[in-house]
Formats: structure tokens, C-alpha cells, sequence
């Protein structure tokens, strides 16, 4: 049971991070491989400032979203200069540099050592530690990200984003400021990356680089383009179904060395699949572009 | 100390050179990311170390020039025969599709996640080592220490590299690659196969993949892992060089080893990758055509 709420909290932090990147790159048509590196900044930032300065989760969290959200000027700034590939190799690029300095900077990170002891929630002096607690809590995040993230897209902001995606001249002929916007929907998305991030960080009360990898990025893209690319409901299904689904492995009593690379390969040959027969996902009406 | 630092950079250079060429020459004709030329690195130098090890366990405790040549050759022959059946499984039927370029990128990012994690499975995750003998002392010259294999290492790679490059300037294939990158509706016409020249360069490609990671295997140790980072020296170098341009992809991997190297000079060595993507990054931004400034997709239209 334990062991089940706690693929549910997971499933809700991945959740999270597939509705996030969607604004991206299913929304927006900007394709982002960095996405890791915004929920590293947010888990890093708050887990420091709680463990160096005492500062309670709640304000930690959401100074890590800002942070991270900062960070998205950098990460999302190539997107104003490239298209396309290059664009995907710069985010990525930036992703290893962010898990690069992370894994380094071993006066302030500890390096890959990792930090443990990472305090949890409380609510009203009452530590949170049952594991049901935070799947209330990370629901509530759950609820408040897609609340928001549905506001951003019906909204006539949502419809330019929408715009740059299908024709991004057409866009700048009507006097909108693509550039500006493309980088807004990085903050944007990275500010929630950056809550996921922070949750898992005191979730799981340890985090170390190699949570946040370059893999890390593509999995939850690949979550994102499993579920559609621009569709809310969509991400839902992808993160759920390859969170969930890969668990199921551990119950067929394989050995880790054999579970661990083996969920990899469905991974792996779930994305191919998925470009071969439907590229734009189960729900998504939208291709890659 | 910055003799060897050089030094150090034009060895990894050679290997970055060779990763680099076959990626350039895979991305001339198909124009897009081919991010599983990693795991086709990897594959040779795996392949390679199973028949040296089923041909070592039959034998005394040293392999004969033979034994060598037959696994390396199955090696980069491996190599070669993956990157074609990856053409034809994968990017065949999306071309088909006239899928975008992300769909290509997503799909080989497939293929390298599933053949990584395939390879990391039969062969489990530690490290694996191809003893090459007793472990030498290195020769000097300039101030630098050089082993028998960085010579070798040096020496193989070189050659590989001024061999392609007489390959694709001066044979009829050669030029029938140069025309398919340059215009392949036009190539077409004049009767050159484009499916005929995306396989060849495929199989060329991946067989200069195959041999980089088999060169790599006598220096160092053999991981599943070790495509992935390799492969990123490889995309950098042929940015770096300009993206399609064959000399700039030799002379991109030396500049990215010896500009990586040079920079651990004043900076702890873990932050070599560091140094490699911001020089990407940079020349995205900055110089997205390279040094020499060769003409991007987007330009050209």
C-alpha cells in the first residue's frame, strides 16, 4: 500500500512536469530537451535554503519556482535564435551544463554525494510524514498547475502561443512580440518544473545530480508527446501510464540489474513506435514539427 | 605540463575527428540529428570485445595479429551493417512519411535509449577492459609522455580521416554522395539512387563510428554508457566545424579535445563537459554556421 502511494506521489510530480513542458512544446511548437534543468534549480534551491538557512519548505518552494522560472530566461533564450533541431541542441546543451555545474560545484551541492536529510512539509507545526499526506499535497499541485496551465492556454495569450506554433510570421505580422512570448512560456514552464522539483526534493528528502539527467529531460518529453502533443488530458495519460507502467516490471521478480535497463528499452522502443504510427501521441492533434 | 595538455587534446581530438566525420557524413545526405550514431559506437566496441574474448578464451593468454584483425574488422563491419539496419527500419519508412525533422531526432533518441539499454543488459554495467598486454611506459618527446596506443590511437585515426576524405573527393561514389548532399532531387535525375547513397553513407558512417569506439577501447575502459558522451563530442565538433562540411568536422574534434583539455589547465577535469557544451552553446548562438561560416538549412532556401 505504502509502496502504491508512492508511485502515486511520483506519478503526480511527473504529472506536473509533462503539463509544464506541454506549454512548450506542444502549445508553443518549441522543442525543449532541458527540462530536467528547471527541476533541478527548483529541488536545489529549496532543499539548500532549508538545510543552510532553515527556511521552511513552503517559502523554499517557492523561491526555487522563481529561481528556476529566472533560469528560464537563459534556458528559453536560444529558442528567440534558433528553429527546430538547433534549438533542441541548445536546450539539451543547457541541460547538461546545469547537471554539469550541479555534479561539480561540490562546495555548494556536495557534488554526487547528493544531499541528504532535505526536511519535509509541515502544516502548522505538524511534520508531514505519512506518505498519504503528500499525495494530498502534490494532488493540490496537481489541481493548481493544470487549473493554471488550462487558464494559460484557453486564454487569448494562449491563442498566440498557439500562433507562433502553427505560423510564426503570420504571428509577427499581427504585431505580437513573439520573441518576448517564447521566452515567457519558458519562465512559465519552468516555474512549475521548479515546484516539481522542489516537491520531489522534500518528498523524497535526498537528491542528488543523478536524478536530473539529460535522460531525465527526454523521459518526460517522451511522456509529453506520448499523451499528445497540446492536449492537458493527454499529458495526464502519458505520465501516468509510463510511470505506472514500468513499475509493474518489479512484480514480474526480476532482478534490478535486468528491471532497470529493461524499462529503459520500452522506453526507448515506446518512442519509436510512437514516431513510426502516431507522432502526435494518443490525444494529441498536433505533430512535431 | 601544457605540452601534454596539447597532446592529451589532439588524442581525444582524433577520436572526436572520427566521431564527427561519420556523423557529417550521415547528416550530409539525411539533414538531420542522427543521435543513435553514439550507440552504433558503443555496438563496435562491444562487438569487438566479444570475439577478442571468445577467440582469447580458446588460446593462451595472447592474441595473434590475426585473431586482432578478425576482431576488429567484425568490429567495424558490425558497425557498419547496424547503421544500415537502422536506416532501413527506422528512418526508411519515416522518410516515407515525410516526417519532420523532430520526428527523425525523437525516433533516434528511441533507437540510442533502446540499444544502449540493450547492450547494458547482455553485457551487465561495469566496466569491461580489451588488454592490449603488458601496460608500457610511455615514449617522450616535447616535454609530453605518449604511449604506444595514443600512437597507435593517433597514427589509425589520421589515416582514417585523409583516406575519407581522398574517398569522397576523388571516386565516383564519392562524388555521387557530394551530389545527393548538395541536391537530391537534381541527383536523382541525373541517376543516382538517393536510397543507394543514404545507405552507403549510413554504412560508412557508422563503420567510422565503430572504429572510433574501438580505438577508444584500447585506451580506455568500455561502459554501456560511453556513446552518449561521445556522441555529444561528436554533434559539438561538427557544429563547431560547421554543420555538413566534411574538413570542418575533422578540424572541429581537434579544436573541441585540445580547447576541452586546455581549459582543465586552470579548472578541475569534471568540468571538461562543461567547457565542450559552452562552446556549443556559443557557436549556436553566436555562429551557427561554424567557424568558416558554412551555410545553414535555413539560409539556403
Amino acid at each position: 500500500m505504502e509502496y502504491l502511494l508512492h508511485i502515486l506521489v511520483l506519478t503526480g510530480i511527473y504529472i506536473i512536469l509533462t503539463l509544464s513542458l506541454n506549454l512548450i512544446v506542444g502549445y508553443t511548437g518549441l522543442p525543449a530537451l532541458g527540462h530536467a534543468a528547471f527541476s533541478c534549480i527548483g529541488a536545489y534551491t529549496s532543499s539548500l535554503l532549508a538545510l543552510n538557512m532553515g527556511v521552511t519548505p513552503w517559502i523554499g518552494l517557492v523561491i526555487g519556482a522563481s529561481v528556476a522560472a529566472i533560469s528560464g530566461i537563459v534556458i528559453g533564450y536560444p529558442a528567440v535564435r534558433l528553429k527546430g533541431d538547433y534549438l533542441a541542441l541548445a536546450t539539451f546543451g543547457l541541460g547538461v551544463i546545469v547537471y554539469s555545474i550541479v555534479k561539480n560545484w561540490v562546495s555548494l551541492t556536495r557534488g554526487p554525494m547528493g544531499l541528504p536529510g532535505i526536511p519535509g512539509f509541515s502544516v502548522f507545526g505538524f511534520q508531514l510524514s505519512e506518505i498519504w499526506s503528500y499525495l494530498i499535497l502534490v494532488a493540490l499541485f496537481v489541481f493548481l498547475t493544470y487549473f493554471t496551465i488550462r487558464r494559460i492556454v484557453n486564454s487569448p495569450f494562449g491563442r498566440i502561443l498557439r500562433g507562433i506554433r502553427e505560423d510564426e510570421i503570420a504571428t509577427l505580422a499581427m504585431g505580437k512580440d513573439v520573441d518576448r512570448y517564447k521566452i515567457l512560456i519558458f519562465v512559465i514552464g519552468a516555474f512549475f518544473a521548479g515546484i516539481a522539483g522542489s516537491l520531489y526534493a522534500h518528498y523524497i528528502t535526498f537528491i542528488d545530480p543523478s536524478s536530473f539527467t539529460v535522460m531525465e529531460s527526454i523521459t518526460i518529453l517522451l511522456m509529453v508527446v506520448f499523451g499528445g502533443m497540446g492536449s492537458l488530458s493527454g499529458s495526464f495519460i502519458g505520465a501516468s501510464i509510463l510511470v505506472i507502467f514500468p513499475e509493474l516490471l518489479r512484480f514480474l521478480g526480476m532482478p534490478s540489474s535486468v528491471a532497470a535497463p529493461l524499462r529503459q528499452m520500452i522506453y526507448g522502443l515506446l518512442l519509436i513506435i510512437l514516431m513510426l504510427k502516431r507522432p502526435q501521441g494518443i490525444l494529441g492533434r498536433y505533430k512535431l514539427r | 605540463m601544457i605540452q601534454q595538455l596539447i597532446l592529451n587534446g589532439i588524442i581525444a581530438g582524433s577520436i572526436y575527428a572520427l566521431i564527427a566525420l561519420g556523423f557529417t557524413i550521415i547528416y550530409r545526405t539525411v539533414k538531420f540529428f542522427h543521435f543513435a550514431h553514439g550507440v552504433v559506437y558503443t555496438a563496435g566496441a562491444y562487438l569487438t570485445y566479444s570475439v577478442f574474448s571468445y577467440l582469447l578464451s580458446g588460446t593462451s593468454n595472447q592474441l595473434s595479429v590475426i585473431g586482432w584483425g578478425i576482431a576488429i574488422l567484425i568490429g567495424i563491419v558490425g558497425a557498419g551493417v547496424l547503421g544500415i539496419f537502422i536506416d532501413r527500419f527506422i528512418y526508411h519508412p519515416l522518410r516515407r512519411q515525410k516526417a519532420s525533422n523532430l520526428t527523425f531526432l525523437l525516433a533516434s533518441f528511441g533507437v540510442f535509449i533502446f540499444l544502449q539499454n540493450l547492450i547494458q543488459l547482455i553485457y551487465g554495467a561495469q566496466i569491461l577492459t580489451i588488454r592490449t598486454g603488458p601496460i608500457k611506459e610511455g615514449h617522450q618527446i616535447f616535454n609530453a609522455v605518449i604511449t604506444d596506443i595514443q600512437i597507435l590511437i593517433l597514427f589509425v585515426s589520421c589515416w582514417l580521416l585523409v583516406v575519407l576524405w581522398l574517398f569522397i573527393q576523388r571516386t565516383k561514389l564519392g562524388k555521387a554522395m557530394r551530389a545527393v548532399a548538395d541536391d537530391p532531387i537534381a541527383a536523382n535525375v541525373v541517376g543516382i539512387n538517393p536510397e543507394r547513397i543514404i545507405l552507403t553513407s549510413f554504412a560508412i558512417g557508422s563503420a567510422l563510428a565503430g572504429a572510433a569506439g574501438i580505438l577508444i577501447s584500447f585506451e580506455t575502459n568500455i561502459e554501456p554508457t560511453m556513446g552518449f558522451n561521445a556522441l555529444l563530442k561528436g554533434i559539438i565538433a561538427s557544429i563547431v566545424g560547421g554543420i555538413g562540411s566534411i574538413p570542418g568536422a575533422m578540424f572541429g574534434g581537434f579544436f573541441l579535445g585540445i580547447a576541452e583539455n586546455l581549459g582543465i589547465w586552470k579548472i578541475q577535469a569534471g568540468w571538461k563537459d562543461c567547457i565542450a557544451f559552452a562552446i556549443l552553446i556559443v557557436f549556436l548562438l553566436l555562429r551557427p554556421g561554424g567557424i568558416w561560416g558554412v551555410k545553414t538549412e535555413k539560409e539556403r532556401l
